[in-house]
């Protein structure tokens, strides 16, 4: 039993706690080996199509090598790693029926049944297997789905085939190469032709197990006309190991359909989260990914868009707060295929405490996207001499009708604000959450309200104590 | 290619230019699976052909300016100046640096220019350098070095031209150049860099500077001709209170092909640096601008900005623009900025709105977008040169 390390996370990281009441059910060998996905497929009575894709992943998995831009991940022990665990034996749709040692931690996590009541659907992901997925029930009658994406796969063979891994094949990086080896869990999502689904639909990720990989898989399909806001956060126990968290997901929009992403990641500070996602937008629909990252030892994730019809919109915004022991590397993909299509992306960040906080994007522009328009933003706070804040954009165009705009800029709490505030008699530490708040404030005001305040109490935890 | 014949060198060169061999043959040729060379076809130039008998070449020096300066030659300046260059050459290009083609420049350079300002003295008139070399299918080496010392100040104009004469088709020449620069405490350099050579060449410059306590250098630099140019410019800001300007115009047509990769490096505290590059691409030409702003720990008080400006005129060029920033100090200002875009439909109906035909207005708007550029050229003579060789461009 692992207990409580303070040197590897500050003490304000509340959802740092483990619970030993759970116990798993299924449970298999550390280490990578196509044994633990014959297991899985087994236990999980998937179609030989899987069994194959996921072998075939895995053997994609042990050839591929990290880029050269990628530096950080030499110290991730695969061998250490146990690529399945699950303490439940089936997903319920009743919170009575999720068992009593898992819906404890929920409740201690504030993930009560309460929380429905603002949401169109809730899941509780814990370890490799979804626990809990629900749908209100107008959502349902509408032909909404929401199932884990084990279930989809079953239940929507037809639509999960014809999506699935289109978007990223395995073959993509080497984190989605795993992903598609050891998948287990995450959502699937379709939203009829012309359903509006304007209450959220939201997910919370839980690692409890130690030393454990979490590879769910998200699967969204907007059709035609559709509308749909999807809020995932995350959270895990802090142990003295590292822990693995690489998701794939993949969102499918639609003509003038529109889906929102939202992400909170909060992971413990021994977590590496490895993401990669991906959404293909066809004519005039609009992706826009808000993705929060405030925790995790190391993340890497860019969420892209494809825009694949013409007059399709992505837009991500972006924000990162690298504290102790933390590197951000966050940003995203912006990639042009079709006319008259737009995007923007809008990237901040915060590092402290000595964390790095990285912007890594790409703007595409292909041939036959003529009359494009991007406009890429990305600021950066540095709040003392400790921590560090990098900026890799790469814009690539082919052809002359577009208009590509990247800014950057990195900046300090600057002596001019802090002493215009104290000498309003504000405290100093006040001060800078102020600041902080005030720079972060056009990406929180874009979340909904829950997350918003949650956001900013994780901020201001972070903050404390930065002040020089 | 074969290796340096260092019989006449003395010791300190020889094991420099042993060494930067060494490196040289160590290396493969970069692909496109190199990141900084994605882009890049240089699949045509092939070393193993490049003739190793030497070019022709003409290096023409103005007189010497002032009193104690010293401007001359390489092979002049290693027969009467030998401890200049033991002190100063390769301090900044190390010999194993693990880049192919300077490290080819300094095992092989063969001639070059030397400009030495001592401590105090101003030299009011530019000295200029003109540098042709001429053949097909041979390869050109020349080192620069530049000391500017103490509370000195310089300007210096250095145009390279050449290759193999206009119209003859084949295998390409290749020039690759190495500039070291040293501005001590308190001095200026004003450096204009250009070249125009003739298609098919293969050209591989790399400067770097090393700027001292309130020192200041401004570039100008000027990418005109050849077949592919990789342009590496790097200024190190190692003393407080230092400055750096770095301003680009490239011109880029046909099949050409521009790698421009600048580095503004803050080691010390108060240093400001600026940067402005602008290219026009028409045709199938190609560009790749990678610029890097790193400011060390403890460079507090840094001032950075850095921006990259692309005019295509054409469907078919290809256009990549990377500014990065790697900051490690808290206090500072860093800014950068980047587009890629045509020419502003707006501004072109204003201008023929007042009876300005098309392609007038056109030209007029690309040699405004350039403007800003060569508006930093304070040698008279110079700015009208760059004008002329755009003007010629823009109304082709």
């Amino acid at each position: 039993m692992s207990t409580l390390v303070q040197e590897t996370a500050p003490s304000t990281y509340k959802e740092g706690f483990h619970d030993d009441d759970i116990k798993a059910r299924h449970k298999v060998p550390k280490g990578a080996s196509h044994e633990v996905i014959d297991y899985m497929c087994d236990v999980k009575g998937e179609p030989d199509w899987m069994r194959a894709f996921r072998h075939r992943s895995l053997d994609l998995f042990l050839k591929a090598t990290l880029p050269a831009w990628m530096p950080g991940l030499r110290d991730i022990d695969y061998d250490a790693i146990t690529y399945y665990a699950s303490p439940i034996d089936k997903s319920a749709n009743k919170w009575e029926d999720v068992p009593e040692e898992i819906r404890k931690t929920y409740d201690k996590l504030g993930i009560a049944k309460e929380e429905q009541k603002m949401l169109g659907g809730l899941g509780a992901q814990i370890d490799s297997e979804m626990a809990y997925h629900n749908i209100q029930e107008t959502l349902s009658k509408k032909g909404v789905v929401f199932l884990s994406c084990d279930e989809g796969m079953k239940q929507y063979p037809e639509i999960f085939k014809e999506h699935f891994a289109k978007s990223i094949p395995p073959e993509d990086n080497k984190f989605a190469a795993l992903n598609s080896a050891f998948w287990s869990g995450g959502s699937f999502v379709y939203i009829p032709k012309g359903v509006k689904c304007d209450v959220p639909l939201s997910v919370y990720f839980r690692i409890n197990a130690e030393q454990f990989g979490q590879f769910e898989r998200t699967l969204i399909v907007c059709d035609d006309d559709s509308f749909c806001h999807y809020v995932e956060g995350c959270s895990a126990p802090v142990y003295t190991t590292n822990s693995l968290h690489a998701a794939v997901v993949e969102i499918f929009v639609k003509e003038r359909a529109r889906c929102r992403y939202t992400t909170i990641q909060n992971w413990s500070t021994d977590v590496y989260n490895l993401v990669t996602k991906r959404a293909f937008v066809y004519g005039k629909g609009i992706m826009e990914w808000v993705d929060g990252n405030l925790g995790s030892k190391r993340t890497v994730k860019y969420p892209s868009v494809y825009m694949l019809g013409e007059g399709a919109h992505g837009e991500v915004l972006s924000l990162a707060s690298a504290d102790k022991g933390m590197w951000q590397d966050a940003g995203a993909k912006m990639v042009f295929m079709a006319p008259n299509c737009t995007a923007r992306i809008n990237s901040k960040s915060i590092s402290g405490h000595g964390g790095r906080a990285s912007y890594r994007g790409l703007v595409q522009v292909n041939p036959q996207a003529t009359n494009c328009r991007v406009q890429v933003n990305c600021d950066a706070l540095i709040l003392d001499a400790s921590s560090r804040s990098d900026t890799y954009p790469v814009m690539e165009v082919d052809g002359d009708l577009v208009t590509v705009e990247h800014e950057a800029s990195v900046s300090s709490v600057s002596d001019e604000q802090l002493f215009y505030l104290t000498s309003r008699g504000i405290k100093k530490e006040d001060a800078v959450s102020m600041i902080v708040n005030g720079f972060i404030e056009p990406i929180v005001k874009e979340l909904p309200m829950e997350f918003a305040v949650e956001i900013n109490r994780l901020i201001n935890m972070q903050m404390e104590g930065s002040v020089g | 290619m074969t290796p340096p014949n260092t019989t006449q060198d003395p010791a300190w060169l020889r094991q420099q230019r042993e060494q930067a061999w060494k490196t040289f043959a160590a290396l493969p040729l970069p692909t496109r699976r190199d990141l900084d060379w994605q882009r890049f076809d240089i699949r045509k130039l092939n070393l193993d052909k490049v003739a190793d008998g030497k070019p022709s070449v003409t290096e023409k020096l103005s007189t010497v300016p002032a009193p104690g300066v010293i401007f001359c030659d390489m092979a002049t300046a290693l027969a009467k100046h030998p401890h200049i260059l033991q002190e100063y050459l390769g301090q900044l290009i190390a010999p194993d640096e693990p880049r192919k083609f300077n490290a080819l420049n300094a095992a092989l350079w063969n001639t070059g220019t030397l400009l030495y300002v001592p401590a105090g003295v101003h030299v009011e008139l530019p000295v200029e350098i003109l540098y042709t070399f001429t053949g097909q299918n041979v390869a050109g080496f020349p080192r620069t070095l530049i000391v500017i010392e103490p509370g000195a100040e310089a300007t210096v104009v250095q145009k390279f031209t050449g290759g193999p004469a206009p119209g003859t088709n084949g295998a390409p020449s290749v020039h690759a150049s190495g500039t070291e620069v040293f501005v001590k405490d308190g001095g200026r350099l004003h450096y204009i860099s250009y070249q125009d050579f003739n298609p098919n060449v293969y050209d591989f410059t790399l400067k770097r500077a090393r700027i001292g306590r309130d020192a200041e250098i401004d570039w100008v630099i000027g990418m005109f001709g050849g077949s592919f140019q990789r342009y590496d410019i790097e200024c190190e800001m190692a003393g407080e209170g230092g400055t750096s300007y770095m301003y680009g115009v490239c011109f880029a047509e046909n099949q050409q092909q521009f790698g421009q990769f600048t580095k503004q490096h803050h080691r010390a505290g108060n240093t400001t640096s600026d940067l402005l590059f602008k290219n026009v691409l028409r045709d199938s030409a190609v560009t790749n601008f990678t610029g890097l702003i790193k400011v060390e720990k403890n460079a507090n008080g840094t001032n950075a900005y850095q921006s990259n400006k692309n005019l295509v005129l054409s469907e078919k060029v290809k256009c990549d623009t990377r500014p990065i920033l790697e900051i490690e100090s808290n206090k500072l200002r860093c800014t950068h900025g980047a587009t890629v875009g045509r020419l502003d439909e707006e501004q072109l109906f204003y201008l023929r709105a007042r009876g300005l035909p098309e392609g007038q207005a056109r030209h007029v708007l690309l040699e405004a977008f350039l403007e800003p550029v060569l508006a930093r050229i304070q040698v008279p003579a110079v700015y009208q040169e760059f004008s002329e060789l755009i003007h010629h461009k823009v109304s082709r």
